[in-house]
């Protein structure tokens, strides 16, 4: 009992459908600036219990994992709203990290898989609540025109959603190349659904850049970013991009 | 040696940064230094392959203590020379043609990244920097075919071109997880010598590694160079740049020869899998000229032609004509290249003169009204078809004595000839003052091209493939048995000779053409107009996939 317990629990933070729910409602009432704390602490909690659990993690839970982040990867498509759409980004990749918790992989990995995962993800938060302050809401189709109205501020956006969604040379790429190789001789079924989930990632990225920064230039003038805000996220995607080639070293 | 090849791969990404940093300081000026870094890396691969031709030592250089590697072999530094020759034109006429468009400075490093991560997978010496670089490709054309951020159609054809690449990625991500499997080790070099050396060692699911590895490298190569059913995104690719239309045309949608080159070894002991990419380069082939043949918009007339030439240069793979498909690819890209660069002439030429001939081929084309008037049938049949096979027989023999015991290289000739013939048959279907002349004329550029052609694939044959053991596997590895590949031979020129013989009569006897056999070509051409709906069944998926998305939002009410 206590450990289908701690399962449960490993379920809200390492999300688990129906268990993902939680993560998402809680972020849907949370006040914006906390978000960002959300995001960091809540797969670490998650790493960090299932690693200080003595349970043994059932077999079954792997294509549970895998239904859960595909769910939310297909569901992600037609999402609008970019903090609900980080959420469910959010879903879809941590409930991946079932896999290396599965196959024992090593805390530091864990730790680091789980951190730069969501630090994409923190700064999709951050640039939303700028979008919110700009134009009243952040959600896609509504305003757009986005790289001629504040055309720095596009930039900063693309790259985060670039980075969030997988592509190289940020951690979630090198997390889902790792996934794949690791799965392919066990389980191929698995490599394979790994790999749609990552199509519908970049689908669901490249429909949140064009509903965003596709169309004309608003008529109304509105604050780019400023220098030091894109040296900040500047800093923060390159440190993210060297994380992930050094934990591209420490697995492949 | 080292130094130079590192440097010639990260020069472009070297402008990148630099244009990214200080375009606001420079302004429009910054193109130039784009061009310098281009064209001192272009300067730079060609000492390359100055050294490869005169017989350097292939080389693996490993980058720092990370698993990446380059290679430096000949495949490599002729790539590497063609991809910096086609960027560093597209750069030139880029500085004057982008010069009013927004993102200027941004466009130049989007051009180097693309540059750069071309570069990286041609010279790729481990499957990591490989699927890093493939990867990347199609991301950048994303961003580089919307480069005009007001329109929705660019980035919606974008989008189609993203999709594509990205379900192309998967076959190669999947081998790489499955040779490094099997071989504990990302490099390419360490792979292939241990599949030279025993390539039944290792099974996936029942079925030698080689086999699913060669399968799976033929699939991402199909997705990137436009093959049948996931070729829809390069037709309409049309509302990007010219420059990059020429740069993908002529560069990027080549990438599948390339792959399926870099993975010869591999190739050479999978046992059917030739056969399915000839196949699917045939269809190819065919479908994209047809296609081509009924487009009225002249752009995606070039798009459907390049899916065209994709398949022939796939299908050349398929024959285990290996470096020809390059040659192919060279040749293909230099003149896909010059007219999309020179589309912008032709079109300031159309507004003062449309150019409409009127005269026989305009009645024949647009009126449908058959020629009269002919010159002795007979006569031009037989040198139609004996001309062209009397050129290319010699040629080939000039090259290479046994030239005709390779299965491959008869399918060569056979089209060979067949084009050259149709070429000829076209010329003679012209009205001149002096159709012995226009024929005449058509017969000496035959030769020339046949000739060039012959010598230079001659030439590519032992610059990348100088172990003649090895070009014969190749060769053998895409052979079928005698008898099967006779008749095959036997089917193919009754069709085609029927398709000579049905264009006749239809000339001689068109007008009385049955109700009948007019609606169904009026079917057939209906067919081809909707493009197979190919593209139509895609977008009706896709539709049904995202209202399947939003149905489950709403169920589990967006939580």
């Amino acid at each position: 009992m206590p450990d289908l317990l701690s399962i449960l629990l490993v379920a809200i933070f390492l999300p688990l459908f129906p268990m993902s729910m939680v993560f998402n409602a809680v972020l849907e009432n949370m006040k914006p600036n906390l978000r960002v704390l959300l995001f960091i602490l809540w797969p670490l909690i998650g790493v960090l219990i299932a690693l200080n659990s003595e349970f043994v993690i059932p077999r079954w839970l792997l294509p549970l994992a895998l239904s859960t982040s595909l769910l939310y990867a297909i569901r992600l498509l037609t999402l609008r709203e970019v903090n609900q759409w980080t959420g469910f980004l959010a879903t879809s990749t941590w409930s991946l990290l079932w896999l290396p918790v599965i196959e024992g992989n090593s805390a530091e990995l864990l730790y680091g898989f789980a951190t730069g995962m969501s630090v994409p993800l923190v700064l999709l938060v951050l640039l939303a609540a700028g979008l919110e302050r700009r134009f009243g809401a952040a959600y896609t189709g509504l305003y757009g025109g986005l790289a001629r109205t504040i055309p720095r501020y596009a930039g900063v956006l693309v790259t985060v959603v670039i980075a969030a969604v997988a592509t190289p040379l940020f951690p979630t790429f090198f997390f889902m190349l790792d996934m794949v190789v690791e799965t392919i001789s066990t389980t191929p079924s698995a490599a394979l659904v790994l790999l749609f989930i990552w199509l519908f990632w970049s689908w669901a990225g490249a429909r949140l850049i064009q509903g965003l920064i596709v169309g004309r230039a608003s008529h109304n003038k509105i604050a780019d970013m400023s220098i030091a805000s894109i040296s900040f996220y500047s800093i923060v995607l390159i440190v993210l991009m060297l994380g992930g080639i050094y934990l591209a070293g420490a697995i492949l | 040696m080292e130094r130079l090849i590192i440097a010639v791969a990260v020069l472009p990404l070297i402008s990148a940064l630099f244009i990214q940093l200080f375009a606001g300081r420079f302004g429009r000026s910054i193109a130039r230094l784009s061009v310098a870094m281009t064209t001192l890396s272009f300067l730079l691969s060609g000492l390359l392959l100055a050294l490869a031709i005169s017989g350097s030592e292939n080389l693996a250089i490993p980058l720092g203590s990370s698993a990446a590697v380059l290679l430096f072999d000949p495949l490599s530094t002729l790539l590497a020379t063609i991809i910096l020759g086609i960027s560093l034109i597209v750069h030139l006429y880029s500085v004057r043609y982008m010069a009013e468009e927004a993102g200027y400075g941004q466009f130049f490093v989007l051009l180097d990244m693309m540059t750069a991560a071309l570069l990286f997978m041609v010279i790729a010496g481990d499957l990591i920097t490989l699927v890093i670089s493939w990867y990347l490709v199609g991301v950048i054309l994303y961003f580089l075919l919307g480069q005009d951020t007001r329109s929705q159609t660019a980035y919606r054809f974008a989008f189609w071109t993203l999709i594509t690449y990205r379900l192309g990625d998967f076959p190669l991500i999947l081998a790489a997880a499955l040779l490094f499997n099997a071989y504990d080790t990302w490099s390419l070099t360490i792979i292939f010598s241990e599949v030279m050396a025993n390539p039944d060692a290792h099974q996936v699911l029942g079925l030698p590694l080689t086999d699913v590895v060669a399968a799976l490298i033929g699939l991402a190569a199909f997705a990137r160079s436009a093959q049948f059913l996931l070729h829809t995104w390069l037709p309409y690719t049309m509302d990007g740049p010219t420059p990059v239309s020429a740069l993908m045309h002529a560069g990027i949608v080549n990438a599948g020869g390339f792959l399926i080159n870099r993975f010869a070894p591999v190739f050479i002991h999978s046992s059917e899998v030739l056969h399915w990419i000839f196949i699917v380069g045939l269809i190819t082939a065919i479908f994209g000229s047809l296609l081509m043949l009924t487009q009225n918009d002249i752009k995606k007339a070039l798009g459907y032609s390049t899916m065209g030439q994709m398949g022939f240069m796939i299908m050349e793979c398929g024959i285990g004509a290996f470096s020809l498909a390059i040659y192919h690819m060279f040749a293909h890209g230099v003149f896909k290249g010059t007219m999309f660069l020179s589309a912008g002439g032709v079109i300031n030429q159309a507004r003062e003169d449309d150019g409409i001939p009127k005269d026989e081929l305009y009645t024949f084309a647009v009126e449908k009204r058959p020629n009269k008037a002919r010159y002795p049938w007979l006569l031009m049949a037989v040198v139609t078809l004996l001309v062209p096979l009397v050129i290319l027989v010699f040629a080939h023999l000039l090259v290479s004595e046994d030239y005709f015991q390779k299965q491959g290289a008869i399918v060569l000739l056979f089209f060979g000839w067949v084009t050259g013939a149709q070429l000829i048959f076209a010329t003679y279907k012209m009205r001149s003052q002096n159709v012995w002349r226009l024929v005449g004329l058509s017969i000496l550029s035959l030769l020339i091209v046949v000739l060039g052609y012959v010598f230079i694939s001659h030439a590519f044959d032992q610059f990348l493939y100088p172990d003649a053991a090895f070009q014969a596997q190749l060769y053998s590895a895409a052979n079928i048995d005698s008898l099967s590949f006779d008749v095959l031979v036997v089917i193919v020129t009754l069709i085609i000779v029927s398709g000579w013989g049905m264009t006749y009569f239809s000339e001689q006897y068109g007008h009385r053409r049955a109700q009948k056999s007019k609606r169904l070509w009026l079917n057939f051409y209906a067919l081809i107009s909707r493009e197979f709906y190919v593209s139509d069944v895609y977008s009706r998926l896709s539709r049904t996939l995202l209202r399947m998305s939003a149905r489950l939002n709403v169920w589990l009410r967006w939580l």
